[in-house]
């Protein structure tokens, strides 16, 4: 065999013999646009499914109100804002993984990307959700949004909730367009291939792309400073959505660590979820070749750092309620540990700080399952933290008279449900209509052929 | 047989893309575009192409963000004013928060306007001009040879052993 | 954006427009004339007020009522009424609901088989005067009825020559006798607490039940507050539980139950020199020493002895016998016993007075109990019932029901449907008393009138009592003088009226306008000598029916009096001003009673006496004896209403049938229990979240010998700082350097209309912890003026109850050798209007501000619902519009509505707006009155208008005059939280004095 196929160990991507020429790529990759097997079927069926659930309790909830949720004073906050941080975070590792490592030239970012970046929008799509469930009168959610009403009063700027709105917003339309962005030259690779009606679409959709020097030249441009931009971005938005809890003086919430903290966690269940939704992917469409064990390996890695991360974070604010000597913190975290929610912050512990720990042995990284169970642990975890966030600080706060016990209903449990199914149900459709793994980056990773190099061996 | 026309051939290797390229420019010829599926830098050498304005979008939809952001939160404020918390009227470390997401969209929004802009898109006439292998694995150079050049630039691809070359009427109808 | 601002301004024109249309043809005192029926006069918009007396117990309150349209909205506590001197109970800002019930009767109901059918009232009135022709023997059983009304009965019943029974069944009919027999008085005595230096209450529990709960929580707190001289009135419990008013004791002495006599005259025994004091009871005295006082109580001779010598020398003292929670056998003994130690303690005449006595339920049980016989043996043709439910009221054991039923004709004047209407022929459904003409003679010198202050719900086809019994008459062939009540009660007064304290017209308008007049009865010779009894008398421990281990208490409840209050949603979700319990019944348990027995609050357990058994769940209470447990009245209702229904148990189905001797009285102490674990539990649908401050800075209290210091004590914890941080709030009343008060507007409010506010009031609140006794009345008035929605006894074990007004039931402890170690603080808890408000900049909408006027703003309509504002309060005073509570309000319970406060929708926070819409009715007369100032106290709060212990001020703290300004320079002046979160709140309170050092729950 050529250096064709040592190059690629070199250049850190690829090591597969199958793939060699630049077309191999294509074929590989689009295959998985062909016609659905049964599986994918399942799949998308029971994810409608859930829709339908979502829908009803969403719908039960709005004809009846809100109180159909096990929420009270003094819990006014639980499952869904719990769900609705759980889902930023998980959005976040796209972005992180798309941009960031690009900047830092990571070598194995290529193959995992796209369904990273998916991940992303699908993630702040159901995020977004939330804040719509959770709201009182939904019917009136739009006055959050800075327009000109007949009396000109205009939103409170000074509200995290509407710095929310608008890091929520900007998170979801930059991300999109990043996203759609790197797709385009793929799509117009899927509309080479396609026929008919497919054709068509990808055309519209690729606008006409045709790969001139051109396009290429201010596709890269432009693709950098994206990069360039929602790099500071993923970082904000988590610190932005953890200020909600952080600007308040609620104690368990008032603490300077929570961007830091948050953005850590972040990043640390969405490549936990990158890993729970790759693994499948890889297995159904046989992309072996392209999500290799080293990918894995790099992402088990990027876990395991966010994992001490975060558990450091625990540990710095156990040790500050007590060593601020300050009574109602202190009640507030022993509460965490030892109150009504033990429970729930033994399962946060467990999850995100000691089965982590695991992905220290080089042979848990490269076995594929053990990091796929590990991945699931780790999504657990990282809701049941929201959830020990939001509801154990507010069920003791300052007035011991009014301190209360939250119960989530059935009709929360549906939602929370459901909002993974309308993750699955974009995310299946996403596997079937684009290129799931970057097509035209893979072949920058591949060794451009070349003729003398052939001449040379014939 | 006329003297002038464009010419598409399309190449499997890179280097021989690149030569070819090369070759036509040091022969003078003007408006050579390539096609490949990845950008390649190569390629991009041999056109001599040098920074992108894009990058002049970025900035400006950058700045008009964060000037946006803190001018309307201000202004929204002082229009009527309602204390809040005992909080200044005017907040500037809250504001900070809109005027940074702001700068990001508008910068981010700008840079997509600019590339498509710069870069001719969307185009959604039929592509005359073009293979599909361009996506998948082939390289492609087109030429407009004006004023009985033709020949001299046939020969050129030719030189590189192209794996087809498509030829027409002054290029239109390639 | 200048067209923003047009509007507004337009609006604010329009607001004072609005308010000139308001004030025409109002002006304060004219507002007060009466008129029956005067629909011409109603000014749509404008509210009138009426005088008129509260029918809701014996107590007979002054009442104002306010009516919109020609509806009563709102009662209030009428100041110059001799007795109650303003302030109103929770029950009686409950009447409102009782007029408005929807379970009301649509008219005259008669029995056709097994069901009821409506009639007129001709038709009624035909069959009754049929009846009492055809079967004779009218026994006619009477609740509490003013002296015409009563009159008028006494006349029919003796017209057809039948008898009157007089039944209440909580009454005080033991102190009465005990004052008949050793005074001879006529009446119960009238007690002075208000000037009390040491006040003994034996189980007494004065200011939920007995003669006037209201005047005597004034009373109590006007004693407990700190005078000039810096001492204040000492008040000490000795009873086996800590019931509402012994929450507010300074020292509790557990004594056993049934023990009252004997420490009583363990007591006199040491402060009479010699026996001979007692008089006739001189020997009685003789036979009790501290000794024998402590082997009966339980408690050390040596407290006994020195709170004896205390009794005798802070002169003037005051000791009040045991009330209707301690009928044992005994009682009337044990007020006989207390008396004496009055007697000797030389209290009669000073803080005691036989002469000016007080009416107040004293219907015998004992009546009843021949009234049973009678009926069981059929020798009772004709049954009338009128403001009384037996077939409920009395223990299952006394067999009313069946007796009843054995009557030929049974007729009940009931306007709702109770347990004993519910067995009767006949039903007229008499007036609300609202809707009908009365009067009243609360103290034996004190007349007053009570007067429709409304046409009668037109969903009710009801008659007043007096008129039916008027028109019966009529049929039967009698006249007494009158056609309609309202004549025969006029006649009555014309008759009583003495021409030379001026005309009849006169007297009779201002009585109508002033709600009472005092008649001076000349000075009738104080009964002063101690007469020998003439019966016999035990006071010895009460002999109880051995059911068990445990004694049962049963004691009436705060929200439900004897029952007859049970059917008011607002009195169902009050929570107990003890147990902070609202809707069910509970069961009151020491905790280690509990523990022994393994026993967790919630638990379902069976409470079996031999005489009855009931499951209920167990409530663990600190402030009982470990020996006892307590069940309250009021619950249990099988056939009252909708919301009394299913809720709770009747306490009454454990207690025997039997009366006290001599008094009569129903026996409430009488019984031990059985407690057995069902195995069952619930949750307790309790406001509480936990009674413990864990030393956090919320209700903290000051010794009596540390004021004067507190300032000291508070620099040194750093307080100065603070005082500079208070630039921000302005709610400081005294300008000192960093001046606070002249600190307004804001920091960084120099734009916009805040910046020319210099000369806006600043509103503020003080609440004095040492005179609120926790009655939550305030709760009750708060909600009926707010339009506040009850949602439920699922809901509030949600934890979505929505009160404004939050009592907070603190339990701290003192060091105490002999006395209970219990040191219970009582905190309302409302919005606090906080300068630097955590709730205001986390909402995203606006819909929470600061006014100009320092009043934290709620904007309903504006609310979107993120709860935010709540989860950031560190009060927990907002509360949240789960569902649609108000549009479960049935027709015409909906009537009570006030039409000046918006009715909040589904999915909105809501909570104290320093009743705004009082605020701005004032403000608004005061612009179109050319632009006068307001004057301090004119703007007076629902909570402050019925707090009978004056211990709310509300005013402007901008103005260093105004009261709340003055209150508020007190050196017991504090602001919860405040010192640990800045948040500069406008309502202040003042520490809770105590006479022990403060052992927990201090922060000084």
């Amino acid at each position: 065999m050529s250096n064709a196929t040592k190059d690629p160990i070199v250049r850190g991507a690829l090591a597969h013999p199958d793939v060699t020429r630049l077309d191999d790529v294509n074929r590989d990759v689009l295959k998985v646009l062909a016609t659905p097997g049964k599986g994918w079927w399942a799949l998308f069926s029971l994810a409608s499914l859930g829709l339908v659930v979502f829908f009803t309790s969403w719908g039960w909830q709005l004809y009846r109100g809100i109180g159909v949720t096990g929420l009270n004073s003094p819990v006014g906050w639980g499952v869904y804002i719990t769900t609705f941080v759980f889902w930023v975070g998980i959005a976040h590792s796209g972005t992180l993984i798309s941009a960031i490592l690009f900047l830092f030239r990571a070598p194995w970012r290529q193959a995992i990307y796209r369904a990273a970046e998916a991940m992303t929008v699908f993630a702040v799509m159901t995020a977004g959700l939330f804040p719509l469930i959770h709201v009182g009168r939904l019917w009136h959610a739009y006055w959050l949004i800075p327009y000109p009403n007949s009396r000109f009063l205009w939103p409170n700027f000074k509200s995290p909730l509407v710095w929310d709105v608008f890091a929520i917003t900007t998170y979801f339309t930059v991300s999109a367009t990043f996203f759609y962005l790197g797709t385009i030259p793929d799509i117009a690779a899927a509309r080479d291939r396609a026929t008919g009606l497919r054709k068509k679409l990808y055309q519209v959709i690729s606008m006409g792309w045709r790969g001139t020097d051109q396009q290429w030249h201010h596709f890269g441009k432009a693709y950098i400073f994206l990069a360039a931009l929602a790099t500071p971005l993923v970082l904000s938005v988590h610190s932005v959505v953890s200020w909600d809890f952080a600007v308040s003086i609620v104690p368990g919430w008032h603490t300077t660590i929570f961007a830091p903290y948050f953005v850590a966690g972040a990043i640390y269940s969405g490549v936990a979820m990158v890993i729970t939704l790759v693994v499948p992917i890889r297995k159904v469409f046989g992309l072996e070749a392209y999500l290799t064990t080293k990918h894995f390996d790099a992402m088990a890695k990027l876990c395991l750092l966010t994992s001490m991360i975060v558990g450091y974070a625990y540990m710095s604010e156990f040790f500050m309620a007590w060593y601020s000597g300050e009574e109602i913190e202190r009640t507030a975290f022993w509460n965490r540990l030892f109150g009504t929610y033990w429970w729930a912050t033994w399962i946060m512990l467990t999850c995100n700080m000691f089965v982590p720990i695991m992905l220290w042995f080089k042979r848990v990284r490269y076995s594929i399952p053990a990091l796929f169970v590990i991945s699931i642990f780790v999504n657990i975890g990282m809701w049941f933290e929201r959830y020990v966030i939001v509801v154990t600080s507010l069920h003791h706060e300052y007035e011991p008279f009014a301190w209360g016990i939250y119960r989530p209903s059935l009709t929360e449990m549906g939602i929370l449900l459901g909002s993974f199914c309308w993750f699955s149900f974009w995310f299946l459709l996403f596997t079937r209509l684009l290129p799931p793994i970057a097509i035209q980056e893979l072949k920058e990773v591949l060794p451009p052929p070349m003729r003398k190099q052939k001449e040379a061996h014939s | 047989m006329s003297q002038s026309g464009g010419l598409l051939a399309s190449y499997e290797y890179l280097d021989s893309t690149v030569d070819a390229i090369e070759q036509l420019k040091k022969a003078g010829f003007k408006g050579v575009k390539a096609y490949s599926p990845y950008p390649d830098h190569h390629i991009e050498h041999a056109l001599g192409y040098d920074q992108s304005p894009v990058r002049v979008w970025t900035l400006v939809g950058g700045l008009t963000g964060t000037a946006t952001g803190f001018a309307f939160t201000t202004w929204t404020s002082v229009d009527w004013p309602l204390v809040v918390g005992g909080k200044p009227i005017v907040s500037i470390p809250a504001y900070i928060i809109i005027a940074f997401e702001l700068t990001i969209l508008f910068g981010a929004l700008a840079t997509l306007i600019g590339l498509f802009i710069l870069s001719r898109l969307p185009d959604l006439r039929p592509a005359v001009v073009y293979d599909p292998e361009f996506t998948a694995g082939r390289y492609g150079v087109y030429v407009q040879a004006e004023g009985g050049r033709l020949d001299e630039a046939r020969n050129i691809l030719n030189g590189q052993e192209p794996i087809e070359l498509r030829e027409g009427e002054g290029g239109a109808n390639v | 954006m200048t067209d923003g601002i047009k509007r507004r301004d337009f609006l604010k024109v329009l607001g004072v427009t609005g308010a000139s249309a308001t004030l025409t043809g109002c002006s304060e005192p004219e507002r007060l004339l009466p008129y029956v029926v005067a629909p011409e006069e109603i000014t749509p918009g404008v509210a009138t007020w009426y005088t008129t007396v509260c029918g809701g117990c014996s107590a007979q309150c002054g009442m104002w009522v306010r009516t919109r349209e020609g509806r009563a909205v709102k009662v209030e506590g009428n100041p110059n009424h001799p007795v109650s001197r303003g302030g109103l109970c929770s029950k009686g800002h409950a009447t409102l609901q009782h007029l408005y019930n929807p379970d009301r009767f649509h008219g005259p109901m008669i029995r056709e088989g097994d069901r009821l059918r409506q009639g007129t009232w001709d038709e009624a009135e035909q069959l009754l005067a049929a009846q009492i022709t055809a079967t004779g023997n009218v026994m006619f059983i009477g609740g509490r009825m003013g002296p015409s009304m009563s009159n008028l009965v006494d006349e029919f019943v003796a017209a057809v020559n039948g008898t009157r029974i007089e039944y209440d069944a909580v009454s005080d009919a033991p102190l009465r006798e005990a004052a008949r027999i050793t005074y001879g008085a006529t009446g119960l005595p009238s007690y002075d607490i208000a000037n009390a230096r040491l006040l003994l209450s034996f189980g007494n529990d004065f200011i939920e039940t007995g003669s006037s709960p209201v005047a005597h929580n004034k009373g109590l707190a006007q004693m407990s507050a700190v005078d000039a001289a810096g001492s204040k009135g000492r008040f000490v419990y000795l009873g086996p539980r800590l019931s509402t008013t012994g929450l507010n004791a300074d020292e509790w002495y557990p004594i056993r139950p049934g023990s009252e006599a004997a420490v009583a005259l363990g007591m006199a025994a040491v402060i009479a020199d010699d026996a001979g004091a007692a008089g006739p009871y001189a020997d009685v005295l003789r036979a009790y020493s501290p000794a024998v006082a402590a082997q009966a109580a339980g408690v050390s001779e040596d407290s006994i002895r020195e709170l004896a010598e205390r009794f005798a020398s802070e002169s003037p003292t005051l000791a009040m016998g045991p009330g209707v929670g301690g009928h044992h056998r005994n009682a009337t003994a044990a007020n006989i016993a207390v008396m004496i130690l009055n007697h000797v303690a030389g209290n009669v005449g000073r803080t005691v007075h036989y002469d000016a006595a007080v009416s107040a339920a004293t219907g015998a049980y004992a009546e009843m109990e021949s009234a049973v016989s009678a009926m069981a043996a059929g020798q009772v043709g004709v049954a009338i019932v009128h403001g009384a439910n037996p077939a409920y009221s009395m223990p299952a054991a006394s067999g009313f029901v069946e007796a009843f039923s054995q009557a030929a004709f049974k007729v009940s004047f009931a306007s709702a449907m109770d347990e004993t209407a519910a067995l009767a022929d006949l039903i007229l459904p008499d007036r609300h008393f609202l809707e009908a003409w009365g009067d009243s003679m609360p103290r034996s010198d004190v007349v007053a009138l009570q007067q429709p202050v409304m046409q009668p719900v037109p969903h009710f086809d009801s008659k007043s009592a007096g008129d039916v019994l008027l028109a019966t008459s009529v049929h039967l062939g009698n006249d007494f003088g009158a056609t309609t009540f309202y004549d025969f009660m006029r006649n009555g007064h014309m008759e009583m009226h003495d021409d030379s304290v001026g005309d009849f017209e006169t007297s009779w308008r201002l009585a109508l306008r002033t709600g009472a007049v005092e008649h001076d009865m000349g000075t009738t010779a104080a009964p002063s000598q101690l007469q020998a009894p003439d019966v016999a008398l035990s006071f010895d421990a009460p002999a109880l029916d051995l059911g068990g281990d445990l004694t049962l208490l049963v004691h009436p409840s705060p929200r439900f009096g004897g029952g007859e209050f049970s059917n008011s949603p607002w009195l169902q979700e009050l929570p107990d001003p003890v147990s902070k319990i609202t809707w069910h019944s509970w069961l009151e348990m020491n905790g280690t009673t509990a523990e022994e027995r393994g026993i967790r609050e919630g638990d379902i357990v069976r409470v079996t006496s031999p005489h009855g058994e009931v499951e209920v769940p167990v409530w663990i209470y600190p402030g009982i004896r470990e020996d006892a447990v307590a069940l309250a009245m009021g619950g249990g209702h099988t056939n009252m209403g909708r919301w009394a229904n299913g809720s709770g148990v009747n306490a009454l189905a454990l207690l025997p049938s039997e009366s006290e001797q001599p008094s009569g009285a129903m026996l409430t102490l009488a019984t031990s229990v059985t407690v057995t674990p069902t195995g069952e539990r619930r949750r307790i649908a309790t406001i509480e979240g936990s009674s413990d401050q864990h030393d956090r800075p919320i209700a903290p209290a000051v010794a009596l010998a540390d004021l004067g210091h507190v300032e000291e004590a508070e620099h040194d914890e750093g307080h100065a700082e603070f005082q500079e941080l208070q630039g921000v709030g302005g709610f400081v009343p005294v300008p000192s350097e960093g001046g606070a008060a002249t600190a307004f507007p804001l920091e960084g409010s120099r734009h916009g209309p805040y910046a020319e506010s210099h000369d806006l009031p600043r509103w503020a609140m003080a609440i004095d912890l040492d005179k609120c006794t926790g009655c939550s009345a305030c709760v009750t008035a708060c909600q009926a003026e707010n339009n506040v929605p009850w949602v439920g006894e699922e809901q509030v074990m949600m934890g979505r109850d929505m009160n404004w007004v939050r009592i907070e039931r603190y339990i701290e402890h003192m060091d105490a050798t002999q006395a209970g170690d219990l040191d219970v603080r009582m905190l309302p808890m409302i919005c606090q209007h906080c300068a630097n408000a955590p709730c205001e900049p986390v909402c995203p909408v606006f819909a929470t501000y600061h006014t100009p006027e320092g009043v934290n703003a709620q904007i309903y309509n504006r609310c979107v619902g993120t709860r935010y504002c709540a989860n950031n309060c560190p009060y927990k005073v907002r509360v949240f519009n789960w569902y649609r509570y108000m549009d479960d309000v049935p027709e015409p319970m909906n009537w009570q509505w006030n039409p000046d406060v918006t009715i909040r929708t589904n999915g909105v926070m809501e909570k104290c707006s320093f009743c705004m819409q009082r605020i701005r009715d004032v403000e608004n007369r005061a612009a179109l009155e050319d632009g006068r100032a307001i004057n301090d106290g004119e703007i007076v709060p629902a909570c402050e208008q019925s707090c009978p212990a004056e211990a709310i001020v509300f005013g402007n703290i901008r103005d260093e005059n105004s009261r709340v300004s003055q209150v508020v320079s007190s050196e017991r002046t504090y602001r919860v939280l405040d010192e640990l979160l800045n948040t500069q709140p406008a309502v202040h309170y003042l520490r809770k004095v105590t006479f022990h050092e403060i052992a927990s729950g201090g922060h000084d």
